[in-house]
């Protein structure tokens, strides 16, 4: 029997607002974990469609059976916080059915700044902001911008066009988080995901 | 009054906040909505009574009695089996088996011998875990009577299908309260009456059925089923 197979894998939780790049990262972290030899698997909670779920199965980057949709019943909060049973059930059916599966990457469906994941649910959780959806965001201290083990502000590319100082709004957020993690992304090119999967080796897979 | 003890732990498994997935479940309620044949209170309140009387009643009730009082995993395993048998859209019996293993999970989690021991047979067998066997085999182990079981169980019934309805924008949180209201009154009716372990469980709602069908292949959908 190897290690591996006998080890749960780690549940990594990616949250945030509608819109802010959650699917997107999502498929940049698939083939840089794979390119790294994690074995992989995700579930969706798509709020309304499949949307999410079919969007990653169809992108060609992972067996579209390591992908489960949960649905959550207009509830996007509660199925990853106060009741997570169904993602911990489509997690536990992805490892009997994946065994030696390392990591299982948990995407909300789109959701607003009070969104947090359960502790019971996840080893690890990611918030993901844009700063096409204001430099103000860090500012209202929402529980997502402010509790999660990292933050990322995605579409940086888009700073100049929406009158954003980026600078600015970084350090308010490491203000508020009290200067824990903060990394920015562009989804659309990769830029920054590296970083991303370096601090999730660290933290999650512990291989650094 | 049931004692104290016994009534609080009714009325934490009967708590639509207790964890155990069922927000995520509209058993026919959103597909009967897209189909425009649920439009407002009144409809909703037919559904439910429907529902109460059609299928808990004559199914659900059943195989929760008989899952309570079974006192070995083959006689449980027995029950769980009728109940795949009797359920006969292969989304209403994933829908059941989602619902039934989530509660099973999280009672396993809280500890109860009786539902680590159902989880370790259902994780090799994927049509193991209707939700009402294993509601009837976690509450006995929760240490709730049979009549108690069935209440919560008749109760979380109601108390869904409401919940769903006003997440669905059918009715408002006062109409829903006035559904549930009545149909407190018409479970208690029912609960006044022994339940019929004996009888072959059987249901007679073929719209709803017909709606989670419908529903499990729409691609706008908020509910499992």
């Amino acid at each position: 029997m190897s290690a591996v197979s006998t080890r749960p894998a780690a549940r990594v939780g990616i949250g945030g607002p509608v819109g802010s790049g959650k699917t997107a990262l999502v498929e940049r972290l698939i083939p840089a974990l794979m390119r790294r030899g994690v074995d992989l698997a995700v579930i969706t909670n798509d709020l309304v469609t499949a949307e999410d779920a079919e969007r990653v199965r169809r992108s060609g980057l992972i067996d579209p059976a390591r992908v489960a949709a949960v649905e959550a019943g207009a509830c996007p909060h509660t199925v990853i916080r106060e009741d997570p049973t169904l993602n911990i059930e489509a997690a536990a059916a992805l490892e009997r059915q994946f065994p030696g599966v390392e990591l299982i990457l948990l995407e909300s469906g789109g959701d607003n700044l009070a969104s947090t994941f359960s502790r019971d649910l996840t080893d690890f959780w990611m918030f993901v902001i844009d700063v096409a959806g204001g430099d103000d965001i860090p500012r209202k201290r929402g529980p997502g911008v402010i509790r999660s083990d990292l933050l990322v502000v995605n579409k940086v590319d888009l700073a100049p066009y929406v009158g954003v100082d980026l600078p600015r709004m970084l350090a308010e957020a490491r203000a508020v988080r009290g200067g824990r993690p903060v990394l920015t992304t562009n989804c659309r090119t990769g830029e920054g995901v590296d970083a991303i999967v370096q601090q999730l080796e660290r933290e999650v897979l512990f291989r650094q | 009054m049931a004692d104290a003890a016994a009534l609080l732990l009714a009325l934490q498994f009967a708590d639509s906040a207790f964890p155990a997935g069922g927000f995520a479940f509209s058993w026919g309620l959103e597909g009967l909505v897209a189909d425009g044949l649920v439009t407002d209170a009144d409809d909703v309140a037919d559904v439910v009574a429907q529902q109460l009387t059609l299928r808990w009643q004559s199914m659900d009730r059943v195989l929760l009695v008989r899952a309570h009082a079974a006192n070995d995993a083959a006689t449980q395993v027995a029950v769980d089996r009728l109940a795949e048998a009797v359920t006969f859209s292969a989304p209403m019996r994933a829908g059941s088996r989602r619902a039934g293993r989530a509660l099973l999970g999280v009672c396993a989690r809280l500890g109860l011998p009786a539902a680590t021991a159902y989880q370790a047979l259902a994780a090799d067998d994927a049509r193991l875990g209707h939700l009402a066997v294993v509601q009837g085999i976690v509450y006995r182990a929760a240490g709730m009577t049979c009549p108690m079981a069935e209440l919560v169980s008749g109760w979380s019934l109601i108390s869904g299908f409401s919940s769903a309805a006003v997440r669905l924008g059918v009715i408002g949180h006062v109409e829903a309260l006035r559904i549930t209201t009545a149909l407190r009154a018409a479970l208690a009716d029912l609960l006044a009456a022994p339940a019929r372990p004996a009888e072959l469980p059987a249901s007679f709602t073929p719209l709803a059925d017909i709606a989670v069908m419908r529903n499990h292949r729409r691609d706008l959908r908020m509910f499992a089923t």
